[in-house]
């Protein structure tokens, strides 16, 4: 499936601008708009461990930084340790001449077969290492660092102050509204308000400040060992950048040193349209649930793409390339092929009237109250489209409409061959099964660039079916709505052939 | 694989010596001169080829399925020069791995879809990870293994573990479901 669609041969043009494949696409139906990576708000939901699914909320994992503390890293090549047990025979202390056997646990790699036995770590008579001291071994520095994460907070607070002082003006008002109200603490009036907890006092920020002792720079490094030079290096005990960088407290150089790190926790991200703030995309909680809660994804909306066959393509030469349309929806959509200019001055419309009242989008009714207590919404200038054409598509009549009927998911095992009457122009439409419709294009490449790929690029008009209700709506109109909507497509169709004549 | 069955086809030669406790599927693929040692097991669609010279496997080894065991002519080289495999005790080659080196020692794994081209020599230890490629002109040394999708090395401190359960299970196992070839000594 994701060969199918995950490629870079079809791609659709975002809301702002950005060419990617249709499965990289949310569809927001709230503002009935496509949304890429780019251009929702990423959010996470959740901190947890990948290797042994706990779940810890977003202060704890701070606390924690952002670490499982009962899985490991393996230094070596990054990936989970796992636990492995073994029975080591032990001599009795009471009694010299008997030998117990004693179940030990060490941490092995299965990917790169690293062991904590590499480092001469001792194995562990328990099976859940936890704060064993392996990654503590190191921790000189962290007196220091948070000495200096303590000045750099007050360093902070300072500025604050002053910024505050300087803005006093407009503040001073605000306060005094609330501050008559009973029952309101400063810290409240402050939260209403919209401002960061209240500093404490400047002069004693100074005092805190005073006492920090800044880095002394010394002499004395150091000497290099004395063989450095003269002896040969084995590079395979020299440990890799992401080796060191994995372990920044020690940053070993030699493989001897590689402690496993506690396991860093992965987050659950659900997405939002900046425009609307609605969600597109809300993963379920729990880690080992795959499965969302709200999931907008292009590929469930917005009709598929594909190219089916294609004639040689070869410069100035007419070509027919085939391809098939998938209405992925459960309502029965109507495309209309317009060349990439007209969609364009109908985007530019759109924002013009956007820009006249927000609220209208599309045939939606004015959202009223809602819209005004709502933030505004930045909305961005969408980017021009980086990509050159190399090849004309010639497209069907605007007036020639394709009914593509709904997706059925029993139509596939329905060997009936019950056969709709579309009244369809047989020189456009090839072929039709279920909720798809093979279309003919003609293709002509410009002449010239042999061996170059063969870009083409068109717009289609959609039917969608809106059954989101707005509180608005929901009094005047009851039925879904119908509107039109309109996406670019740019397709790659592979390399230009030498002209044979 | 077709060029290779058609150059065996040129050197009638069909030895096949197999131990003792041998166990080695008849659905397995086996061409020309080979010696299989006690207790190896060769999987039901493993293939051993000796075109180039005898191959010589030693004692408790588990050939899995896919698994490509090939003594290769070198490009060029004479066909009626002879080139000797030899394959030591309580080797791994797991499903789908391509081995063409002519020198491995004990207690080495070949991992899924690995590859250890004709001029690598294997001492022991070793492990080769899943979709390595080695094909260059080399020895490794001991307990080396080779991981990742960058084919990164290190040495490891001990050898991997001989599989004697697993030989022991497939043993008692694979004579319930498959047809074995008969072990035979050379001169019979
Ligand atoms: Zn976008
Ligand atoms: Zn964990
Ligand atoms: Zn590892
Ligand atoms: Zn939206």
């Amino acid at each position: 499936m994701a060969y199918l669609v995950r490629n870079d041969i079809v791609q659709y043009a975002c809301t702002c601008g950005q060419l990617r494949p249709i499965s990289f696409l949310y569809f927001c139906r709230h503002c009935l708009k496509l949304r890429c990576g780019f251009c929702v708000c990423h959010e996470v939901e959740s901190h947890y461990c990948s290797n042994c699914l706990e779940i810890l909320p977003s202060a704890e994992a701070r606390l924690k930084k952002n670490r499982c503390q009962a899985c490991f890293d393996c230094p070596n090549c990054l990936n989970t340790l796992a636990v492995r047990g073994t029975t080591v025979s032990v001599r009795d202390p009471d009694d010299p001449g008997k030998v117990n056997s004693q179940k030990k646990y060490y941490h092995a790699c299965f990917f790169c077969r690293w062991t904590t036995r590499d480092v001469g770590l001792p194995d562990q008579a328990v099976q859940t290492v936890s704060a064993n001291g392996w990654a503590q071994k190191n921790t000189s520095n962290v007196q220091r660092i948070t000495v200096l994460l303590e000045h750099a907070k007050l360093l902070g607070m300072l500025e604050r102050h002053e910024r505050e002082q300087r803005e006093k003006k407009f503040t001073a008002r605000f306060r005094r509204n609330f501050t008559h109200l009973p029952g309101l603490t400063a810290a409240h009036v402050r939260k209403r308000a919209g401002l960061p907890p209240e500093l404490p006092a400047p002069s004693t920020i100074k005092v805190n400040l005073a006492e920090f002792q800044p880095a002394v720079a010394k002499e004395t490094v150091p000497e290099l060992p004395t063989d450095i030079f003269t002896k040969e290096l084995d590079i395979g005990t020299v440990t890799t950048l992401t080796q060191r960088f994995a372990q920044p407290e020690t940053q070993p150089d030699s493989i001897e040193g590689l402690l496993p790190s506690y396991k860093h926790l992965s987050t659950k991200q659900s997405q939002r349209c900046r425009e609307c703030e609605h969600n597109v995309s809300k993963p379920e909680l729990n880690p080992a649930s795959i499965k969302f809660k709200i999931q907008q994804a292009a590929y469930f909306y917005v009709p598929e793409v594909r190219i089916v066959t294609l004639e040689p393509l070869i410069g100035g030469k007419p070509s027919e390339v085939v391809i098939v349309f998938i209405n992925p929806s459960q309502h029965p959509t109507t495309l209309s092929f317009i060349t990439l200019q007209e969609a364009e001055e109908e985007i530019k419309q759109h924002q013009t009237e956007g820009t006249t009242d927000t609220a209208v989008q599309q045939g939606e009714a004015p959202l009223s109250l809602s819209s005004l207590t709502k933030p505004v919404t930045v909305v961005e200038e969408p980017r021009p489209i980086d990509i050159s054409m190399t090849g004309e598509v010639q497209l069907p009549a605007a007036d020639v409409e394709i009914v593509l009927p709904p997706k059925d998911d029993a139509a596939e095992y329905d060997d009936s061959g019950e056969i709709q009457q579309f009244h369809d122009d047989p020189k456009i439409v090839i072929h039709r099964r279920a909720n798809k419709a093979s279309l003919r294009f003609t293709v002509v490449p410009k002449t010239d660039i042999a061996g170059e790929n063969c870009v083409i690029g068109f717009a289609f008009r959609y039917t969608y079916v809106n059954r989101i209700s707005t509180p608005a709506i929901a009094t005047s109109e009851q039925k879904p709505q119908k509107v039109q909507l309109c996406t670019r497509i740019f397709m790659n169709c592979g390399k230009i052939l030498e002209g044979t004549q | 694989m077709s060029s290779i069955s058609s150059h065996h086809d040129a050197k009638p030669k069909h030895d096949l010596k197999i131990a003792l406790h041998a166990i080695v599927c008849h659905e397995s693929k086996l061409r020309g001169d080979i010696t299989i040692g006690a207790h190896t097991i060769v999987h039901p669609r493993a293939t051993i080829i000796a075109e180039a010279g005898p191959i010589i496997i030693g004692e408790s080894n588990i050939i899995e399925e896919q698994a490509h065991i090939i003594n290769r002519l070198p490009p060029g080289a004479d066909p009626s020069s002879q080139i000797v495999m030899e394959i030591g005790n309580g080797n791994v080659f797991e499903v789908d791995c391509l081995f063409e080196s002519t020198k491995m020692g004990d207690q080495n794994v070949l991992e899924v879809k690995s590859h250890v081209g004709r001029e690598v020599e294997i001492k022991s230890g070793c492990i080769i990870g899943a979709a390595c490629k080695l094909t260059g002109k080399e020895v490794l040394p001991e307990n080396t293994v080779v991981y990742g999708r960058n084919c990164a090395r290190r040495i490891a401190m001990d050898k991997p573990p001989i599989q004697t359960l697993q030989i022991e299970f497939l043993t008692k196992t694979l004579v319930n479901y498959h047809h074995l070839k008969k072990p035979r000594s050379a001169n019979s």
